[in-house]
Formats: structure tokens, C-alpha cells, sequence
């Protein structure tokens, strides 16, 4: 797979299927994903323009720098975190196409996807305001308990096909899906996923109330709106990654779509059956539950290599 | 203990249409006992006042046109009122309704919330005499 | 950037405006990490004056203005109000009227537990429950406005007796609409006792023993759900209850598990109690001839809001105006409780005991004396004393 060049390589970049493509599909499925919580709670939901709408009106909103805050910060992360998700965009096969691939990029991506989570710490960090330092303790605490488990989710395919590369991996287990070989993976990575969007129940880290808006607190116009695209297009590159390692692949566009939007459906349902855990017990589920199921599956993936060799 | 106990509700939400009515497209009938604008019929009035005294709002006023006639005329104050029905009980002649069918009482200007009842003659005779300068000091400015 | 010096004492403020109060009402807690530490309250944002309003209009009038102390449990008042008066005014509301009354005062229990279980399941960041529990609140809403005409205000009490009637269509609609919400309320139910993520956010959390319970001075619900049985209904009953009735419901708890228990199982206790009014409706009017002016005198009037005893005093000089109308709300005596609770617990379930004793603050905030920590004496200002603060204190803002 070669990496395009000269036009073909700006296209890519910013239309499709990186840049422009990923912020759109990422407001479709926010819209599809609030759409179908309030479906299923019995209510009508947002019309399909609200989240265009929401990130339009942010944008043209004043920013208020907070008074003890580091502007240059204040200002970068927000940028920093888009950018960070939207090059992990470009390593995964977004509507079937990869743009870029060498070996181990899988690493890169895994990080770039937390690159969002770590900026929000920060920028909660920065801020210095009370709810934001408790959101932002949170959103760190929250990390490093899902990162774990989530990572070794990851791994496990990976060893199964003996690479690092995303592409590689893919090709091998396009045949079968991994998702009825490693169940256990499968579902660790999805529920790692939960926690990486800080989707309920581990919306712990902005639990709306207890500390407001958690680390955002302080944000209000474009930094706000960055954040906001920012986790939508990690929304994205979550289901894709998930997709392409558990559900065999994702080969052209309307494999794509499908196979990200069943995930994104589960993700919903999910979401409307969960109370938000206190982050003491999410940190006790991820180490307790998550990374010991994980472990187990790594074991019986050591077992049944030993066997085969 | 299990893990998912609202999931029948959410199934059955699959199924069907939301709760929620979208408002002005789409209108429930309002229940007959609703209390909406007042109405006030001027045929049996003795002019006695209690309406007004009961009022916790101020929202009416019995303005008299002529004692001897037993003439009277109502200003209704529909920004004010509570919608609470005290007058309509305290009435021993049945002269007050509240009207289930006028409620979207909403509008753009506040004359609209100062509402007039009464005979159309005994209307003309009050903005006559307010119209005379001796009755009211006009207004300077 | 200056770090200027660290607190010893990492407080986090919720309220006046914060996302888990819908009221104004200011908590500090101080927290350790996520470990709460230490808890304040500062009450009064939403001072109405009522009170003292009360005592310019006349005793029909107030009806409505102390109607509007509490929207959700805006008849009560005017039941405890009406209660008050009549004694004074040695009048007793027919049968019937009575029968009415304590019909509309459990329906409109049924909507306050049903909303309270939405806005703490909310609180919870469960907002499921909190969609699907209001849903079916609306029908409770639906019977009060066919058998009131209004929403909210119900306006159902006059003095002397009650304005409408419950026709034969009403009680058809009442039965159907309870016997709906009877299955959801079971429903519920065991949601909230066996939904294990939920549970684990309820269970012996924010305990309040029985002990502390009577020390504290719990009343309503809450103290219920401690086993300490305070319930006017049961012990001092009024209007239609002295004739059916009331079994009390009891937990021995304390947690926010037992209060999710306790009113729920409330909720039964209520459809009962409406399905027996409805059978046994006596006859007769509806109300009395109530004089204009109640004779002087003083009258004490208390009864069961949805929230805990709610408790009256009227004085009256005989003339068109109250002398003096005081009221206490239930929030005012639960209110310690949360203080008292919240030491020692985690920050993420403090929005959950505050909701737990279903806070009223703008029914509870009347008037205000404000003491500082360690002055022992509480100031009481005059006239005088406010106008030259208020001075003293727009001149230093200039």
C-alpha cells in the first residue's frame, strides 16, 4: 500500500477519507447515536442538523480565556487533541480506504485515539477552575484504568496475525470474524470504547451533576467546539478499529457503514441501560473485571498458539 | 441482581411512537373542566364586587356605568389572572365562566391581555366619559 | 503564571447555579480527593416574602398566594391553609368535601414520588428511568387536569369546603389511570431494588440511622425510610383520613435505597387509598358558608405533604387580613440530614443524598437570620439596620 502523493495526497488528507469526510461522519453518528438513546427512552430526539448546528453556534461563540489560565494552552490543546484524533483518522481504514500504513502503526493509533482524553486532563488541569481540576483528575484517573484493558483488547489480534500493522491484521482475519474466536476481546475493546467516549455508564469524569461539565467547564467557544469534534472523530476511529479487528474487516464503503453503525447501535442501547459509575468503581471494574477478562484471553491465545505450533 | 432491567421498556420503545406530542402541530383536546380566559356575562350583575374583592391577582375590575340601571362593565386583566376560579365561586350569580376552549392566550402586545366585557352600549357610554375632559384630567405631554 | 498559595481545604461549591439543583441553594463541601469532608448550607436565595404578603390580603386571597409556595405540592398547602381557617372559623367541611380533598392530596403524591424518582435517578446518571418515570407521571398529570382543570395549581380548595365534584366519568379515568400506574410503580420497583449497576450506587449510601433519624429531627418520607415512623396521617389524622385509615410505610434502612423503597412503596399505599375514597365517597355538598371574617384566635394546622409534615399556624384579629400565617416546610426539617450524611461519603453521591430527601428550597426559604460559624448569637436586623446596610453596601460596590 503505497502513500499517495502531490493532490492525490491532499484530497486524502483533507476530504476523503481523512479531514472533511471524518468530521461529517463523525456528526452523523453523534446524531444517530443521541437520536437513538431518546428513541429508546420514548422521546423524539434532535432533527438531523442539531450537532452541525451545536458545533456552527460554539464556533461563532466568544471565547473566555479564565483569568489564571495559560492562554497558549488554553488555545493548543483543543487543537492539539482534533489533530491527534484526526491523524489516528488517516491510519484506519475510514470507508475502506487506509491512507497511510507502516509497520506498527497500530501503536501510534492506539495513542493518538488518547491523545483527546489526555488533552481534556489538561485542559481541565489548565483552567484551574474547581470543577474542572475534579474532571480532570477524573478523565486521568479514567484513563489509565481503561487504557489497560483496552490495549491488550487490541493486542490480541494482533499477535494472531503476527503484526503490528493495521492493514496486515486486517487481511489476516478478513476470512473469519475474530468477534466469535475472542468474545472476551471483543467485548473488552467495546466496553473499552465506552470508556474512552465516556460514554455512560462512564460518563464519571462529566457527570453533569456533580462537577458541571467536568474538564470543559472553562471552555466555551471554539475550544469547546474542537473538543466536541474531536470526540466525535474518536468516535469514529473507535468503531473502526473495533470493526476492523473483531467483525472481519472493512473492505469498502457500505461495509463500512454497516458494520460501524451496528456497533454504534449496541454502544446506544448499552448507554440508556447503564447508571453512571463513581469513578472508585470504574477503576475497580477495569482492573478487577477488565483487565483480568483480558489477561484470560491472552492466555488462552498463548494456550491455543502453543498447540498449534 | 441482573443488569439491564430497563430493557423491556427500551424494547418496547422500538415499537413504538414517542411520548412526546410536538405542541402546535399537534393538539390534545382540553379537558372540559379546563380554566381558561374568563368570560363574564353582564345580564345578571348586581354590581356587587366580590369578584374582584376574592381576586388574589387584581385581575378584574367592575367598572360602573350606571348604579340606578345596574350597569356595569368588566375590565379583565388576562396577564394578571391566576386562572385559580375563586370568582367564579364567589359569584352568587352565576355571572362567570372560564372558558375550556380559549387558552393559547399568548400574543405580542399587552393590550391584547386587557380585555372588555360587557354590553356594547355600556362600553360606547365608558369611553365617552372618558373621553370628557372633566372626567378624567387629560394628559399633559 | 503564579501558583499563589495551595488551600489546605479543597472545597467544592454546588449552588446557587449548578446543574443538580434546579433551586437556589448553596452547599460547600469540602472534599479530600473525592471523599467529602466536611459539608455547609446556606439557604434563603429564594425568599418570596409570602408570609408577609399573606398578611395583606384577605383570607380568600391567600388561599392562592399559599397555594404557590410549592408547586408540586402546591394543594396541600392550601389543604393545611383551609384546615387552619375553618378551625377558626368553627366550620367543618362537609363529608364529601373532606373526602375530595385527601383524593386530590394522593394523587398529588402520586405525582410528587413519581417526579422524585425521575430526579434522582437522574441525579444517579440514570436517565432511563428518570425519561420512562416521568412519561407515566404524565398521567397522574392528565387525571388532575381533567378532574382540577389545571396542571399544577390545582386550585381545589375554597374555604369551606371544595370547588368540584368527582363525577362518575372522573372515577373512571382515576381507576384506569391508577391501575396503570400500579403495574409501572411495581415495575419500578424492582428496578430500583435489582438493577445491579443501580444498586450499587444505593445501597448504604448515605445512611441516616435511626438514631440520628429522631436526633436530627427527619421527618416524611426520609425519616420513614429510618425506621422512625413519623407520618401526620397515621399519627394526628385530618380530613377523610380520620375515617380510612393509613398504613405506614416502613424501612429500617436508612439508605438511599430504603427512601427509593419507601416512597415507592408509598406509591401503593396511595392507589389504596384512592381506589377506597373513590368506592366510598360519601354524599352530600360540597361545601359550607364560610364567614368572611374567621373569629380571633389562633389555630395550628398539620398535615402530610408528599415531602413530611407540613405544619400551619394562623392568627387571626378578626379582621378581613390574617394577623400572622406561618409556615414550615419539610425540606426545613430534612435539611441537617444531608449535612450530617454527607461527611465521609463520595463526592459523586452527594447530588443523590441532597435529592434523596426531595429538597424544596424556594417552599423552605421564608425568612432568614444569618449567624457566622463561632458567634453564637444570631443577628436579627431591624429596619433601620438593613436600609443603612444596603447603603453601606451599594456605596462600596460604586
Amino acid at each position: 500500500m503505497n502513500a499517495p502523493t502531490g493532490l492525490g495526497a491532499l484530497v486524502s488528507l483533507l476530504i476523503f477519507p481523512g479531514g472533511l469526510f471524518v468530521l461529517a461522519n463523525g456528526l452523523v453518528f453523534e446524531w444517530i447515536d443521541r437520536k437513538l438513546i431518546a428513541r429508546l427512552q420514548n422521546r423524539i430526539g434532535p432533527r438531523w442538523y442539531q450537532p452541525l448546528a451545536d458545533i456552527i453556534k460554539l464556533l461563532a461563540k466568544e471565547e473566555v480565556v479564565p483569568e489564571r489560565a495559560d492562554p497558549r494552552l488554553f488555545f493548543a490543546l483543543p487543537i492539539v487533541a482534533l489533530a491527534g484524533v484526526l491523524t489516528a483518522a488517516l491510519y484506519l481504514p475510514i470507508a475502506g480506504r487506509f491512507v497511510f500504513s507502516f509497520p506498527g502503526d497500530l501503536i501510534v493509533t492506539v495513542y493518538m485515539l488518547s491523545l483527546l482524553t489526555l488533552c481534556t486532563g489538561l485542559a481541565g488541569a489548565n483552567t484551574r477552575n474547581r470543577f474542572a481540576l475534579v474532571g480532570a483528575t477524573r478523565t486521568l484517573t479514567q484513563l489509565f484504568s481503561y487504557e489497560v484493558p483496552f490495549f491488550l483488547a487490541m493486542l490480541g489480534p494482533a499477535a494472531v496475525a503476527g503484526s503490528w500493522q493495521i492493514a496486515d491484521i486486517m487481511a489476516h482475519n478478513s476470512q473469519q470474524w475474530l468477534l466469535f474466536i475472542q468474545p472476551i476481546g471483543f467485548v473488552v475493546a467495546l466496553i473499552g470504547l465506552m470508556g474512552k467516549l465516556e460514554m455512560r455508564p462512564f460518563d464519571a469524569p462529566e457527570a453533569e451533576t456533580e462537577i458541571v461539565a467536568g474538564a470543559l467547564t472553562e471552555y466555551s467557544g471554539r475550544g469547546l467546539a474542537l473538543f466536541y469534534l474531536g470526540r466525535n472523530v474518536e468516535l469514529i476511529g473507535g468503531l473502526t478499529l473495533v470493526a476492523t479487528f473483531y467483525l472481519g474487516g472493512i473492505h469498502n464503503v457500505l461495509d463500512y457503514f454497516l458494520k460501524t453503525g451496528a456497533l454504534l447501535i449496541v454502544l446506544a442501547s448499552l448507554q440508556t441501560l447503564m447508571t453512571r459509575l463513581r469513578i472508585d468503581q470504574t477503576v475497580g471494574l477495569w482492573w478487577r473485571v477488565g483487565a483480568l477478562l483480558a489477561l484470560a484471553q491472552w492466555l488462552v491465545l498463548i494456550v491455543i498458539g502453543e498447540v498449534a505450533l | 441482581m441482573k443488569i439491564g432491567s430497563m430493557l423491556v421498556d427500551i424494547l418496547r420503545s422500538l415499537v413504538h411512537p414517542p411520548a412526546t406530542q410536538i405542541y402546535p402541530s399537534e393538539r390534545r383536546p382540553a379537558p372540559d373542566r379546563l380554566r381558561g380566559k374568563l368570560h363574564w356575562n353582564p345580564a345578571q350583575c348586581v354590581g356587587c364586587g366580590l369578584c374582584s374583592k376574592d381576586c388574589p391577582a387584581d385581575a378584574i375590575e367592575i367598572i360602573t356605568v350606571d348604579k340606578q340601571n345596574k350597569r356595569f362593565v368588566m375590565r379583565y386583566h388576562a396577564d394578571r389572572c391566576t386562572y385559580c376560579a375563586q370568582c367564579v365561586k364567589s359569584c352568587r350569580f352565576n355571572c362567570l365562566q372560564m372558558s375550556p376552549e380559549d387558552w393559547e392566550l399568548a400574543a405580542t402586545n399587552k393590550q391584547a391581555f386587557t380585555v372588555y366585557y360587557g354590553d356594547e352600549h355600556d362600553l360606547q357610554r365608558l369611553v365617552e366619559r372618558n373621553t370628557q375632559p372633566d372626567a378624567e384630567p387629560a394628559k399633559t405631554g | 503564571m503564579t501558583t499563589g498559595s495551595v488551600p489546605k481545604r479543597f472545597s467544592i461549591p454546588i449552588g446557587p447555579q449548578h446543574p443538580a439543583l434546579k433551586e437556589p441553594g448553596h452547599f460547600d463541601f469540602s472534599v479530600d480527593g473525592e471523599v467529602v469532608t466536611g459539608a455547609t448550607v446556606r439557604l434563603g436565595y429564594a425568599h418570596r416574602g409570602i408570609e408577609k404578603a399573606a398578611e395583606n390580603q384577605n383570607w380568600v386571597q391567600n388561599l392562592y398566594l399559599l397555594e404557590r409556595i410549592c408547586g408540586i405540592c402546591s394543594h396541600i398547602h392550601a389543604t393545611a391553609y383551609c384546615l387552619g381557617v375553618e378551625k377558626l372559623a368553627d366550620v367543618e367541611a362537609p363529608p364529601r368535601a373532606q373526602a375530595i380533598r385527601v383524593l386530590i392530596a394522593e394523587l398529588e403524591r402520586v405525582h410528587s414520588h413519581l417526579l422524585w424518582l425521575g430526579v434522582t435517578a437522574h441525579e444517579a446518571g440514570f436517565d432511563t428511568l428518570f425519561m420512562y418515570s416521568w412519561r407515566d407521571r404524565e398521567t397522574v398529570m392528565d387525571i388532575l387536569e381533567s378532574l382540577t382543570g389545571n396542571r399544577v395549581n390545582y386550585s381545589a380548595n375554597m374555604l369551606g369546603g371544595v370547588k368540584f365534584d368527582v363525577t362518575d366519568d372522573n372515577r373512571k379515568a382515576i381507576e384506569r389511570g391508577v391501575n396503570f400506574l400500579e403495574t409501572r410503580t411495581r415495575h419500578y420497583l424492582n428496578v430500583v431494588t435489582t438493577d445491579q449497576v443501580f444498586v450499587q450506587r444505593t445501597r448504604g449510601v448515605g445512611v441516616i440511622t435511626r438514631e440520628q433519624a429522631e436526633q436530627l429531627g427527619v421527618i416524611g418520607p426520609t425519616a420513614r425510610a429510618s425506621g422512625v415512623l413519623r407520618d401526620v396521617r397515621v399519627e394526628a389524622p385530618y380530613a377523610a383520613y380520620r375515617d380510612i385509615p393509613v398504613q405506614p410505610v416502613i424501612e429500617t434502612a436508612g439508605d438511599l435505597e430504603a427512601r427509593f423503597v419507601v416512597r415507592l412503596k408509598e406509591l401503593f399505599e396511595s392507589y389504596r387509598l384512592i381506589r377506597v375514597i373513590l368506592e366510598q365517597m360519601p354524599p352530600g355538598d360540597l361545601n359550607v358558608r364560610m364567614p368572611r371574617r374567621p373569629k380571633a384566635g389562633e389555630a395550628i394546622s398539620r398535615v402530610e405533604a408528599p415531602r413530611g409534615e407540613l405544619f400551619y399556624f394562623i392568627k387571626s384579629n378578626g379582621a378581613d387580613n390574617p394577623e400572622r400565617v406561618k409556615v414550615r416546610t419539610p425540606t426545613l426539617c430534612n435539611m441537617a440530614s444531608v449535612l450530617v450524611t454527607a461527611v465521609g461519603q463520595q463526592l459523586a453521591d452527594v447530588p443523590m443524598i441532597l435529592a434523596g430527601i426531595d429538597p424544596c428550597f424556594s417552599c423552605n426559604d421564608r425568612a432568614v437570620t444569618i449567624s457566622k460559624a463561632g458567634d453564637a448569637t444570631s443577628a436579627v436586623w431591624s429596619w433601620q439596620q438593613l436600609r443603612q446596610y444596603s447603603q453601606a453596601y451599594y456605596r462600596r460596590r460604586l
